[in-house]
Protein backbone atom coordinates (compact mmCIF):
# COMPACT_ATOMS: atom_id res chain seq x y z
CA UNK A 1 0.00 0.00 0.00
CA UNK A 2 1.84 3.21 -1.00
CA UNK A 3 1.78 6.12 1.47
CA UNK A 4 -0.46 8.54 -0.99
CA UNK A 5 -3.47 5.80 -0.91
CA UNK A 6 -3.48 5.50 2.37
CA UNK A 7 -4.02 9.21 3.47
CA UNK A 8 -6.85 9.19 0.78
CA UNK A 9 -8.22 6.49 2.84
CA UNK A 10 -8.64 9.21 5.93
CA UNK A 11 -11.99 9.44 6.09
CA UNK A 12 -12.83 5.68 5.65
CA UNK A 13 -10.70 5.09 8.94
CA UNK A 14 -12.61 7.73 10.59
CA UNK A 15 -15.48 6.38 9.97
CA UNK A 16 -14.03 2.71 10.75
CA UNK A 17 -13.19 4.22 14.30
CA UNK A 18 -16.12 5.96 15.06
CA UNK A 19 -17.94 2.51 14.16
CA UNK A 20 -15.96 0.45 16.08
CA UNK A 21 -16.07 2.97 19.37
CA UNK A 22 -20.08 3.50 19.37
CA UNK A 23 -21.25 -0.12 18.21
CA UNK A 24 -18.77 -1.46 21.09
CA UNK A 25 -18.96 1.10 23.76
CA UNK A 26 -22.67 1.84 23.21
CA UNK A 27 -21.65 5.48 22.96
CA UNK A 28 -21.80 8.19 20.61
CA UNK A 29 -18.30 9.00 19.11
CA UNK A 30 -17.50 11.99 16.77
CA UNK A 31 -14.31 12.97 15.06
CA UNK A 32 -11.63 15.31 17.08
CA UNK A 33 -8.13 16.60 15.96
CA UNK A 34 -6.78 16.98 19.44
CA UNK A 35 -4.16 14.89 20.27
CA UNK A 36 -3.89 12.15 23.07
CA UNK A 37 -3.40 14.01 26.19
CA UNK A 38 0.09 13.21 27.82
CA UNK A 39 0.44 10.23 30.61
CA UNK A 40 -0.57 6.52 30.83
CA UNK A 41 -2.37 5.11 27.73
CA UNK A 42 -3.33 1.59 26.66
CA UNK A 43 -2.13 0.84 23.50
CA UNK A 44 -3.27 -1.99 21.13
CA UNK A 45 -1.03 -2.97 18.05
CA UNK A 46 -1.13 -5.48 15.37
CA UNK A 47 0.05 -5.95 11.80
CA UNK A 48 -1.27 -6.60 8.28
CA UNK A 49 0.83 -8.58 6.00
CA UNK A 50 0.00 -7.72 2.46
CA UNK A 51 0.84 -11.03 0.66
CA UNK A 52 0.76 -9.64 -2.98
CA UNK A 53 3.20 -6.84 -2.30
CA UNK A 54 4.82 -8.42 0.93
CA UNK A 55 4.43 -5.00 2.68
CA UNK A 56 3.11 -4.97 6.28
CA UNK A 57 1.04 -2.03 7.51
CA UNK A 58 0.71 -1.34 11.46
CA UNK A 59 -2.60 -0.80 13.12
CA UNK A 60 -2.50 0.60 16.46
CA UNK A 61 -5.30 1.88 18.43
CA UNK A 62 -4.39 4.65 22.00
CA UNK A 63 -6.57 5.13 24.60
CA UNK A 64 -6.17 7.50 27.88
CA UNK A 65 -6.21 5.29 30.73
CA UNK A 66 -9.06 6.48 32.06
CA UNK A 67 -11.05 5.56 28.99
CA UNK A 68 -9.16 2.37 28.97
CA UNK A 69 -10.68 1.46 31.97
CA UNK A 70 -14.19 2.63 31.61
CA UNK A 71 -13.92 0.55 28.02
CA UNK A 72 -12.60 -2.25 30.01
CA UNK A 73 -15.55 -2.26 32.52
CA UNK A 74 -17.97 -1.88 29.95
CA UNK A 75 -16.65 -4.31 27.68
CA UNK A 76 -16.37 -7.41 30.38
CA UNK A 77 -19.48 -5.85 32.95
CA UNK A 78 -17.15 -5.39 35.88
CA UNK A 79 -16.73 -2.17 38.16
CA UNK A 80 -13.22 -2.61 38.97
CA UNK A 81 -11.07 -4.00 36.11
CA UNK A 82 -7.72 -5.35 36.60
CA UNK A 83 -4.40 -4.23 34.89
CA UNK A 84 -5.36 -7.47 32.62
CA UNK A 85 -8.97 -6.73 31.59
CA UNK A 86 -7.77 -3.20 30.42
CA UNK A 87 -5.29 -4.83 28.51
CA UNK A 88 -7.26 -7.34 27.19
CA UNK A 89 -10.51 -5.22 26.30
CA UNK A 90 -7.47 -2.91 24.71
CA UNK A 91 -6.14 -5.72 22.65
CA UNK A 92 -10.05 -6.63 21.48
CA UNK A 93 -10.29 -3.15 20.49
CA UNK A 94 -7.26 -3.25 18.53
CA UNK A 95 -8.06 -6.41 16.53
CA UNK A 96 -11.58 -5.02 15.64
CA UNK A 97 -10.07 -2.06 14.24
CA UNK A 98 -7.20 -4.12 12.88
CA UNK A 99 -9.97 -7.03 10.99
CA UNK A 100 -12.24 -3.67 9.64
CA UNK A 101 -8.94 -1.94 8.42
CA UNK A 102 -7.56 -5.46 6.85
CA UNK A 103 -11.42 -6.06 4.95
CA UNK A 104 -11.26 -2.19 3.83
CA UNK A 105 -7.52 -2.55 2.10
CA UNK A 106 -6.57 -6.10 0.99
CA UNK A 107 -8.19 -8.96 -0.79
CA UNK A 108 -4.98 -11.32 0.37
CA UNK A 109 -3.52 -10.58 3.51
CA UNK A 110 -3.33 -12.34 6.94
CA UNK A 111 -3.61 -10.05 10.36
CA UNK A 112 -1.31 -10.70 13.75
CA UNK A 113 -2.27 -11.01 16.87
CA UNK A 114 -2.78 -8.47 19.12
CA UNK A 115 -0.23 -7.63 21.31
CA UNK A 116 -1.96 -4.66 24.10
CA UNK A 117 0.44 -2.81 26.91
CA UNK A 118 -0.24 0.22 28.86
CA UNK A 119 2.82 3.18 28.76
CA UNK A 120 3.48 7.05 27.92
CA UNK A 121 5.10 6.57 24.80
CA UNK A 122 3.91 8.42 21.95
CA UNK A 123 2.54 7.28 18.76
CA UNK A 124 4.50 6.99 15.52
CA UNK A 125 5.19 10.30 14.36
CA UNK A 126 7.23 9.37 10.92
CA UNK A 127 5.05 11.44 7.63
CA UNK A 128 3.84 8.02 6.19
CA UNK A 129 1.57 7.15 9.49
CA UNK A 130 -2.08 8.02 9.40
CA UNK A 131 -3.73 9.10 12.23
CA UNK A 132 -7.08 9.72 12.89
CA UNK A 133 -8.91 10.67 16.08
CA UNK A 134 -11.99 10.18 17.86
CA UNK A 135 -14.10 11.68 21.23
CA UNK A 136 -15.77 9.77 23.38
CA UNK A 137 -16.97 9.99 26.94
CA UNK A 138 -14.93 13.57 26.51
CA UNK A 139 -11.60 11.56 25.96
CA UNK A 140 -9.34 11.25 22.79
CA UNK A 141 -9.31 7.45 21.29
CA UNK A 142 -6.24 7.48 18.46
CA UNK A 143 -6.09 4.91 15.58
CA UNK A 144 -3.08 5.09 13.57
CA UNK A 145 -2.28 3.02 10.45
CA UNK A 146 1.93 2.91 9.93
CA UNK A 147 3.52 1.08 6.89
CA UNK A 148 6.32 -0.86 8.53
CA UNK A 149 8.91 -3.43 8.28
CA UNK A 150 8.98 -3.88 12.25
CA UNK A 151 7.15 -7.04 12.79
CA UNK A 152 9.26 -9.15 14.90
CA UNK A 153 7.43 -8.70 18.10
CA UNK A 154 4.13 -9.74 16.80
CA UNK A 155 2.58 -12.98 16.89
CA UNK A 156 1.10 -14.38 14.16
CA UNK A 157 -1.82 -16.91 14.33
CA UNK A 158 -0.93 -20.37 12.97
CA UNK A 159 -1.47 -21.27 8.89
CA UNK A 160 -4.61 -23.15 8.28
CA UNK A 161 -3.57 -26.60 6.45
CA UNK A 162 -2.95 -25.84 2.92
CA UNK A 163 -1.97 -22.16 3.05
CA UNK A 164 1.45 -21.00 2.34
CA UNK A 165 4.02 -20.30 4.90
CA UNK A 166 5.98 -17.04 3.82
CA UNK A 167 5.15 -15.77 6.97
CA UNK A 168 7.02 -18.25 9.03
CA UNK A 169 10.56 -16.57 9.13
CA UNK A 170 8.38 -13.66 11.04
CA UNK A 171 6.91 -15.90 14.05
CA UNK B 1 -29.02 -25.46 24.88
CA UNK B 2 -25.33 -25.84 25.43
CA UNK B 3 -23.70 -22.96 23.46
CA UNK B 4 -19.44 -23.19 23.15
CA UNK B 5 -18.11 -19.76 22.67
CA UNK B 6 -14.47 -19.55 21.35
CA UNK B 7 -12.13 -16.63 21.61
CA UNK B 8 -8.80 -15.59 22.80
CA UNK B 9 -10.05 -12.57 24.41
CA UNK B 10 -11.78 -12.79 27.39
CA UNK B 11 -13.62 -9.45 27.11
CA UNK B 12 -14.95 -11.02 23.40
CA UNK B 13 -16.88 -14.10 25.10
CA UNK B 14 -18.09 -11.92 27.97
CA UNK B 15 -19.29 -9.25 25.09
CA UNK B 16 -20.75 -12.47 22.80
CA UNK B 17 -22.32 -14.05 25.49
CA UNK B 18 -24.14 -10.62 26.81
CA UNK B 19 -25.14 -10.02 22.99
CA UNK B 20 -26.77 -13.32 23.13
CA UNK B 21 -29.18 -12.41 26.51
CA UNK B 22 -29.60 -9.12 24.52
CA UNK B 23 -30.87 -10.51 21.30
CA UNK B 24 -33.39 -12.55 23.14
CA UNK B 25 -31.59 -15.82 23.76
CA UNK B 26 -31.35 -15.80 27.39
CA UNK B 27 -31.32 -19.29 29.57
CA UNK B 28 -28.61 -21.51 27.98
CA UNK B 29 -25.56 -22.79 28.83
CA UNK B 30 -22.32 -21.26 27.77
CA UNK B 31 -19.02 -22.93 27.82
CA UNK B 32 -15.97 -20.91 27.21
CA UNK B 33 -12.47 -21.87 24.81
CA UNK B 34 -9.66 -19.62 24.17
CA UNK B 35 -8.55 -21.06 21.11
CA UNK B 36 -9.83 -23.79 18.71
CA UNK B 37 -7.41 -26.65 20.28
CA UNK B 38 -9.27 -26.02 23.48
CA UNK B 39 -12.45 -25.72 22.17
CA UNK B 40 -12.10 -28.94 20.00
CA UNK B 41 -11.37 -30.21 23.39
CA UNK B 42 -14.69 -29.09 25.04
CA UNK B 43 -16.55 -30.24 22.15
CA UNK B 44 -15.59 -33.75 23.24
CA UNK B 45 -16.43 -33.12 26.36
CA UNK B 46 -19.50 -30.45 26.55
CA UNK B 47 -21.38 -32.08 23.62
CA UNK B 48 -22.22 -28.25 22.71
CA UNK B 49 -25.47 -27.98 20.57
CA UNK B 50 -23.86 -24.21 18.64
CA UNK B 51 -20.76 -22.94 18.44
CA UNK B 52 -19.24 -18.92 18.03
CA UNK B 53 -16.13 -18.88 17.39
CA UNK B 54 -13.57 -16.24 16.37
CA UNK B 55 -11.21 -16.70 13.23
CA UNK B 56 -7.86 -15.76 14.29
CA UNK B 57 -6.51 -17.52 17.48
CA UNK B 58 -3.16 -18.65 18.66
CA UNK B 59 -2.71 -22.33 18.91
CA UNK B 60 -5.69 -22.93 16.29
CA UNK B 61 -7.91 -20.65 14.17
CA UNK B 62 -11.08 -20.85 14.09
CA UNK B 63 -11.22 -22.26 10.59
CA UNK B 64 -9.11 -25.20 11.32
CA UNK B 65 -11.06 -25.69 14.29
CA UNK B 66 -13.86 -26.12 11.82
CA UNK B 67 -12.56 -28.21 9.40
CA UNK B 68 -11.52 -30.83 12.42
CA UNK B 69 -14.80 -30.63 13.16
CA UNK B 70 -16.37 -31.44 10.62
CA UNK B 71 -13.59 -34.10 9.52
CA UNK B 72 -14.19 -36.12 12.27
CA UNK B 73 -17.97 -36.09 10.99
CA UNK B 74 -19.51 -33.62 14.19
CA UNK B 75 -22.14 -31.34 12.34
CA UNK B 76 -22.59 -29.06 15.35
CA UNK B 77 -24.11 -25.50 13.84
CA UNK B 78 -21.23 -23.52 13.76
CA UNK B 79 -20.64 -19.70 13.20
CA UNK B 80 -18.27 -17.14 13.37
CA UNK B 81 -17.72 -14.02 14.47
CA UNK B 82 -14.83 -12.35 13.94
CA UNK B 83 -13.19 -9.13 13.06
CA UNK B 84 -12.41 -10.16 9.55
CA UNK B 85 -15.69 -9.78 7.31
CA UNK B 86 -14.37 -10.19 3.47
CA UNK B 87 -15.89 -12.20 0.78
CA UNK B 88 -12.99 -14.54 0.69
CA UNK B 89 -13.15 -14.94 4.38
CA UNK B 90 -17.14 -15.87 4.09
CA UNK B 91 -16.21 -18.07 0.88
CA UNK B 92 -14.29 -20.43 3.55
CA UNK B 93 -16.54 -20.27 6.50
CA UNK B 94 -19.39 -21.35 3.86
CA UNK B 95 -16.83 -23.95 1.85
CA UNK B 96 -15.55 -25.50 5.34
CA UNK B 97 -19.41 -25.64 6.81
CA UNK B 98 -20.29 -22.71 8.62
CA UNK B 99 -23.77 -21.15 9.46
CA UNK B 100 -21.88 -17.64 8.52
CA UNK B 101 -19.72 -15.34 9.77
CA UNK B 102 -20.94 -12.13 12.01
CA UNK B 103 -18.42 -9.23 11.70
CA UNK B 104 -17.11 -7.34 14.91
CA UNK B 105 -18.14 -4.72 15.91
CA UNK B 106 -21.80 -6.24 15.84
CA UNK B 107 -25.19 -5.45 17.77
CA UNK B 108 -27.61 -7.35 18.95
CA UNK B 109 -29.87 -7.37 16.30
CA UNK B 110 -26.84 -9.34 14.06
CA UNK B 111 -27.22 -11.57 16.09
CA UNK B 112 -30.77 -12.32 16.14
CA UNK B 113 -30.95 -12.07 12.09
CA UNK B 114 -28.57 -15.11 12.01
CA UNK B 115 -28.97 -17.00 14.77
CA UNK B 116 -32.96 -16.88 14.16
CA UNK B 117 -33.25 -19.98 12.60
CA UNK B 118 -31.29 -21.92 14.78
CA UNK B 119 -31.75 -20.96 18.09
CA UNK B 120 -34.97 -21.26 20.34
CA UNK B 121 -35.28 -18.05 22.24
Amino acid sequence: MKVMELADLEEDLESLLLDVLTTVLSEEAVPVATDLPPGPRAVARLAIHDEIEDSYLEVAVRIGLPLAKVAACRMMSVADPSTDDVVDAVGELGNIAGGNVKSLLFNHSRLSLPIAEIDDAPGPQCESTVHVRALVLGQVVELSVTPTSDVDDLYWPPHAAGEPTNLEAHQ
Amino acid sequence: MKILVTDDSKAMRMIVTRTLRQAGYSGHDIVEAENGRQALELVSSESPDLILSDWNMPEMTGIDFLRALRASGNATPFLFVTSEGSEEMRAQADEAGALGLIAKPFTADAFAQVLGPVVSA
